[in-house]
This record gives C-alpha cells, sequence and structure tokens, in this order.
C-alpha cells in the first residue's frame, strides 16, 4: 500500500481547520501575543522618570543598563540559571546513564517518581526545600547552618525542578543507542570509558544539550522560587518585576527589565529549537540491553547508590519534609488553618482550576487536530511555554487594566499557562494514529464526525487524559499570574500559603507548612484521579 | 458498473496515472463473485488508484463512475465500496465483534442487532466465538478474516482489496488464498440478488492468476490489459 508516501494528514479532523484552530488562535494571540508586544512597545518608548513616551523606540531598551541594581538583576539570573545548568549536568548526567545502563530494584518506581517535579506546584516545593534546607528545616537545623545567606535555597528550588528534565532526557539518548556501534568500538580498541566519550556521550548529547537549553530558560524565567527562597540579595529579574509593578508601581522600569528578559528567553528558545530538530534523530534498532546489577559489582552498585542519593536528597526529602513539618505542627496552628478562609481558598482553588481545565483540554484538542495538518500551527501552540507567566500577567495589566477585575480574565490566562501541557500529548497520540484506521472507518460509512466520535477520540482519550491531568496540576499551583491579576476574594490556596509567610509569628510558618502538604495531596490526588482509568485500560 | 474516465493523478512531478479510462469488464463464467485484479510494481499507484476509487483521494482530473453516475460529489462514507488495508486496518480500542458491527452502525442498525449481524457473519468465515476478542490477540490469518467480513457485512457494492496477503508470510498467504473466496461467496451468499465484484490490487502475478477472472497491469501511468 502507497498511503504511507502520501499521507492523508486530513482524514482525522472532522471540521474545517480554520474554524477549529480559532479558539487557540484567540486565547494565544490575545493572552500572549498582543500583552507581549504590548509590553515591548511600552518598555521600548517610554522613560524611566516621566512614564511618557519620548519618541525614540530604542532609547528605552537602554535605560535598565543605566541602573546599577536592575543591571546586577539581570546578571544574577543569568548567572543562577548557569550554575542551575551547569550542577543539572554534573548530578544529572551520570544518573541517567546509570537507569539507562543497569537494571536494579525500584528502578521503575525511580523513574515514575522522576515524574514528581512536574506535577508538585512551584510554592509547594519552594516550602519543600525551606522545610528539608532552610534555617528551620529538618536538615538545616540537624547542619546548625542558615542557608538563607548562601544562594543554595534558590539553586536547590532549581534542582529539584530540573534536574528530572536532565535525566529524563538522559534516559532516552542513552537507552537509544546501538548494541553493535559498542561493540565495534570495543574490538577496536577503545575501554569503556572511552566508549563512553566518543560514541555514548555525543549520541545522548543533543537530547541532553536539549534539556540543559530547557532547565536553563526555565530557572531564568522561574518567579515562584526565586520569590520564596532567594530573598533580597538573590532576587532574580522576575521577582524585580514584580516588585517594581506592585509595590513600586515603576510601570516603566519594570517593562524595559522585562524587555531584556525576553531577549535572553527568546535567544534560549531559539537554541533549544535547534537543538530539538538535531536530535530528531531515527532510534535504532539493535539497542543497547541493561544489564542486571548484582551484590559483587561494586562500581555498579556505588552507582546505584549515587543515583538514589541524588534522587532523594534533591527530589524526595524535599516533599516528605514538608509533610512531616505538617504533621509535627502545633494545634493552634491546625486550628489556624480550618477558618473559613481555607474553604474559600479552596473553593476558588478549584473553580478557577475546573473552568480553566475545560477551556484547555477542549481548545488544546482543537490545536492538535489543526496542528496534525499545518507543523507551523505547531510551534504557535508551543508559545506560552516560550513567555514566562510574569510577562503574561504584567503585560495584561498594560493591555487591559479595566478588565482585572474580570475572573474570566484570570480563568483564560490559566487556561493559556495549561494549554501547551494539552497540545503536546494529543499531538503526539494524534501522530501515531495511522491513517488507515480512519480511511477504513469512512469507507465502511462512517462520516467525518462519526470518525472522530468513533474511532479518533476512544484512541487518543489516554493522551487527553493525561494532558488534562499536567494541566490540572499546574493550574493548582499557579502562582505568579495568580499573584498578579487576584483579588482578595479570589485568594487560592498559593496565594494563602504566600500571605501566611508574610504574616509575623511561628504559626504563620506552620500554617504555610500544612497549607503546603494539603495543596500536595490535592494535587497528587486529582492527578491520580485523571490518569489512572486509563492507566490501568493499558495494563488491561 | 465502476468505469474510469480520463482520470489522471499527480504527485509534485511524478505522474501517477496518465488519462486512464476503463470500465469493469464481463465475466463469461461468473461463479457469484467477480474479481478483476489490478497489477503493477510498488510504487505505480495501484493504491492510489484504489483510494480514488473509494474517495479517500481526489484524482488531478477525470472521474469515476458507477452506473453511468459521477462521484465526484459522492463522499466516501456514501460510496458502498468497502476498502481492505494491507494491514486490515482493525481498530485497537473495539473488540472483533464490535469491528465487524461498525459499518452496520453507520448504516443505522441498533446496536443489538448490528453485533447479532456481526456474530452471524463470524460464523460464517470459521470465526465461531471470536467476537469478544482483542483484535491485537489474533493472528494475522484471523486478523484478515475479521477486516475481510467487517468490510462484507456492510453489502458492499464493490470490494476493493488492498494487497490482502502482503502482510500475512508466505506460507500462510498459498492457503488462506483459496480460502478467501470462499469468505466472501458464503459471507455474501443470498443477501443480495447482484454480482458480487471484487477490485484486487497486488503485485504477486500468482496471486492475481489464482483469484482474478481479468488482470491489468498499471505501468507508466496506464492500464494494460493482461487477460
Amino acid at each position: 500500500m502507497d498511503t504511507s508516501i502520501q499521507p492523508n494528514r486530513g482524514a482525522l479532523i472532522p471540521w474545517r481547520p480554520l474554524l477549529l484552530g480559532l479558539g487557540p488562535a484567540l486565547l494565544i494571540g490575545g493572552l500572549a501575543v498582543l500583552p507581549t508586544l504590548q509590553l515591548m512597545w511600552f518598555g521600548a518608548t517610554a522613560t524611566a522618570t516621566t512614564g511618557e513616551a519620548v519618541g525614540g523606540f530604542w532609547l528605552g531598551w537602554w535605560q535598565v543598563w543605566a541602573d546599577d541594581y536592575l543591571s546586577a538583576r539581570i546578571t544574577w539570573s543569568l548567572v543562577q540559571a548557569s550554575i542551575t545548568t551547569g550542577l543539572a549536568a554534573m548530578l544529572g548526567i551520570p544518573v541517567a546513564w546509570v537507569i539507562a545502563r543497569w537494571d536494579f530494584v525500584g528502578r521503575g518506581l525511580l523513574l515514575q517518581t522522576l515524574m514528581l517535579p512536574f506535577v508538585v506546584p512551584t510554592l509547594v516545593a519552594a516550602m519543600g526545600v525551606l522545610a528539608w534546607w532552610g534555617p528551620q528545616g529538618l536538615l538545616g537545623q540537624w547542619l546548625a547552618w542558615d542557608a538563607t545567606e548562601s544562594p543554595w535555597l534558590l539553586i536547590a528550588g532549581n534542582l529539584f525542578f530540573n534536574l528530572c528534565l536532565v535525566i529524563r532526557a538522559g534516559v532516552a539518548g542513552f537507552a537509544s543507542q546501538s548494541a553493535a556501534q559498542f561493540d565495534v568500538a570495543r574490538t577496536l580498541g577503545a575501554t569503556p570509558w572511552r566508549v563512553f566519550w566518543r560514541l555514548e556521550l555525543p549520541h545522548a548529547a543533543p537530547a541532553i544539550w536539549g534539556a540543559l537549553s530547557l532547565v536553563f530558560l526555565y530557572c531564568l524565567g522561574g518567579f515562584g522560587l526565586a520569590l520564596l527562597l532567594g530573598g533580597q540579595q538573590y532576587a532574580t529579574a522576575e521577582v524585580v518585576i514584580y516588585t517594581l509593578v506592585a509595590h513600586e508601581l515603576e510601570l516603566v522600569l519594570a517593562s524595559q527589565l522585562a524587555l531584556w528578559m525576553l531577549l535572553f528567553t527568546g535567544l534560549v528558545v531559539g537554541l533549544y529549537a535547534w537543538l530539538q530538530m538535531r536530535a530528531a534523530t531515527p532510534r535504532t534498532a539493535d539497542i543497547r540491553h541493561r544489564k542486571t546489577l548484582t551484590a559483587r559489582q561494586w562500581m555498579p552498585v556505588l552507582g546505584v547508590a549515587w543515583v538514589w542519593l541524588v534522587c532523594i536528597s534533591i527530589g524526595l526529602a524535599p516533599l516528605a519534609a514538608i509533610f512531616v513539618k505538617a504533621m509535627i505542627a502545633s494545634a493552634a496552628t491546625w486550628e489556624q488553618v480550618a477558618t473559613a478562609e481555607t474553604a474559600d481558598a479552596l473553593f476558588n482553588t478549584l473553580r478557577f482550576s475546573g473552568a480553566a481545565l475545560g477551556v484547555a483540554v477542549v481548545l488544546g484538542v482543537c490545536h492538535a487536530l489543526v496542528g496534525r495538518r499545518f507543523w507551523w500551527w505547531r510551534v504557535w501552540g508551543l508559545l506560552p511555554l516560550m513567555i514566562s507567566p510574569v510577562m503574561i500577567a504584567f503585560g495584561l495589566l498594560l493591555l487591559v487594566p479595566q478588565w482585572l477585575d474580570a475572573w474570566p480574565l484570570l480563568v483564560a490566562a490559566y487556561a493559556l499557562l495549561a494549554l501547551p501541557l494539552v497540545i503536546q500529548p494529543v499531538a503526539q497520540a494524534l501522530d501515531a494514529l495511522p491513517n488507515a484506521w480512519a480511511d477504513a472507518a469512512r469507507s465502511l460509512g462512517a462520516t467525518p464526525w462519526r470518525v472522530w466520535w468513533r474511532v479518533t477520540l476512544p484512541l487518543v482519550r489516554p493522551a487527553v487524559r493525561r494532558g488534562a491531568a499536567f494541566a490540572l496540576a499546574t493550574m493548582l499551583g499557579e502562582f505568579a499570574v495568580t499573584l498578579f491579576l487576584s483579588r482578595p476574594e479570589w485568594t487560592t490556596l498559593t496565594t494563602l500559603i504566600y500571605q501566611h509567610l508574610g504574616r509575623a509569628g511561628r504559626t504563620q510558618l506552620e500554617s504555610a507548612w500544612v497549607l503546603s502538604a494539603g495543596l500536595l495531596a490535592l494535587t497528587l490526588f486529582l492527578f491520580w484521579l485523571l490518569e489512572e482509568p486509563d492507566r490501568k485500560d493499558t495494563h488491561a | 458498473m465502476l468505469e474510469l474516465k480520463a482520470l489522471t493523478k499527480r504527485h509534485g512531478n511524478a505522474l501517477l496515472l496518465d488519462a486512464v479510462s476503463w470500465q469493469w469488464p464481463t465475466v463469461a463464467q461468473s461463479d457469484g463473485v467477480e474479481v478483476v485484479a489490478l497489477l503493477g510494481p510498488s510504487g505505480a499507484g495501484k493504491s492510489t488508484l484504489l483510494r480514488i476509487i473509494a474517495g479517500l483521494e481526489t484524482a488531478t482530473s477525470g472521474e469515476v463512475l458507477w452506473a453511468n453516475r459521477s462521484l465526484a460529489t459522492v463522499p466516501v462514507e456514501r460510496r458502498g465500496f468497502a476498502l481492505m488495508f494491507q494491514q486490515f486496518a482493525l481498530f485497537p480500542h473495539l473488540n472483533v465483534r464490535d469491528n465487524v458491527a461498525f459499518g452496520l452502525r453507520e448504516q443505522g442498525v441498533s446496536k443489538a442487532a448490528a453485533r447479532n449481524a456481526a456474530d452471524a457473519a463470524l460464523v460464517s468465515v470459521g470465526l465461531a466465538g471470536y467476537g469478544a476478542r482483542a483484535t491485537t490477540a489474533l493472528s494475522g490469518g484471523e486478523q484478515q478474516r475479521v477486516a475481510l467480513v467487517r468490510a462484507l457485512v456492510t453489502q458492499p457494492k464493490l470490494l476493493l482489496l488492498d494487497e490482502p496477503f502482503s502482510a500475512l508470510d508466505a506460507a500462510l498467504r498459498g492457503q488462506l488464498r483459496a480460502a478467501f473466496l470462499d469468505d466472501i461467496r458464503r459471507a455474501w451468499d443470498g443477501r443480495t440478488e447482484s454480482v458480487r465484484r471484487v477490485l484486487l490490487v497486488t503485485h504477486d502475478e500468482a496471486e492475481a492468476r489464482q483469484m482474478g477472472h481479468h488482470a491489468w497491469r498499471l505501468e507508466k501511468g496506464a492500464l494494460v490489459p493482461l487477460w
């Protein structure tokens, strides 16, 4: 059959692409592109002192570098992202290699655990880092070390989220290599170490570099971690933008700072896209099989011990510390938490996330369907990942200040941030569907809508659920946009945690830990609820 | 009756069909099933021609006719031609029974009646008791029979077969060819009065000789009669 060389990409699309694409286009255009353009225009054409336009587009760009504090914040943002990226490479590549090459007890569990950071809310992760490494933390108290004097808390928070990215990319890169190539290299005289340097690492490098550029991007644009863990001394540019807007009303300076952050982000996104293209090499058929670990092989045993040590200390211990801190909280703390304020915050969290989830799933599926026909449409769908939530929220503040008291704007912003998380798995699932199934259904008398309903949708449903689960987890823990746009009556669990941290007293800190534990448990439960039925189906 | 009029198909610079005009032949000794084979090497455009007839692709120019009526504006689901794919294209989320019942449900048959008809059709091709099985649990030969019966239960005016044996190993292929036409006769037996027509696309001349009453070869965009 010749269908493989004559792709019928439209077979699975039940409606006209233009109509299907309208919703996602409006959401991305209205809430990501327009606010960003507004932000750029505002920053580039205004002066810091008066806020009035001066007409010189390029003049505004350089205002930031005249200010020592702001230029230092940009530099520190780049430095902390570089340090995290370097550490993620040093820790993550050996861990990935061991996981890719060896079978050991708990390997599957470890791989599943590496998904956790994708689900954990930013603020909860920050609270976890404080509960483990902080001056009041379990390890911090035991070591009698005040980590707030160093940038370690911020770096540890960055590593919590990003180390798993490098490990997962590394495992995929190392695991897909040809066994025959290594055997040939060994017969040609290469030691295992030389094989690693000359074959294994170069082969996995595009995937690893791609992950490292994402790590840099996330650290550069991160907000919640930097706000809670960086303090005044290690505040990043994103935190300064928030402070300038929310506390000092210096919109012009904030927008000029945002311009430079957008520029750096754009450069890294470009690098990432280039690396992704290079990483898209076909998988080899004769993949190298993993070896089973035995107790006598002391080097691999040490390697596996290293893997567990890294994953536990960076990833699992902070999460466990939150629950420990919550459990040992005083009765007064629990009384303080069990109030109408918490119930309202929980209700707001669920209603905003629930409404946004519906929007994100419908528009994400529509977008993925159109993306099956037009490749450039897919790039458009990834845009919300490339612009930081702070930039989006700040841009909206400038673009539609009169709408800021309308909760649908907050819901739409949530949906925008979640959109790529739905698009990506659904697009991959659609790509994996052979056109023959839709064609067979058509030839058996099904209309395009019936094909969608009876064939395509049931087959991509697991991907839709997976995307929805990740989207919901992201929205439950959303912090940056909520802080910018939220009003007192819209307080969510994340903003309530932040409010507790801003109040004096030990019970306030303990309340923040209790709420963090609650939010984490809620997120994990809802994530499991959405994903589990399809996992059961798959196993069956 | 199927007719092609000046059918042309281009893929970029490649000319797959060059103003092909053709008409369903008269079969002298029909035993209830008429099989016309379409031969040609890989990439000649056989499958493309089949997909154009089915309505899954459009021709660059020319038209497909059935009973002297142009099908240009008739969508694939309303042509009444069933297409059986090389890899069978069984729906993985449905069991064997629901795969077979799929086309009947699209014709408006109730779920229960469609399932009963599917079970009866499965019996006719020797797959009694297979209804509840997952399609992934079937052997290649069984998958082929399910795909065939799924196409046949819709009572198509024309059955289009796209390399129906190429996904099977050589030993099984020879064994199944003979049984294949019997399955078609049995499954169609007594359901309609018209002659059952099958257009078989294959690159295997032995297969075409064993099954086809007439055969054409698609060469350089033209149909050349063989027998």
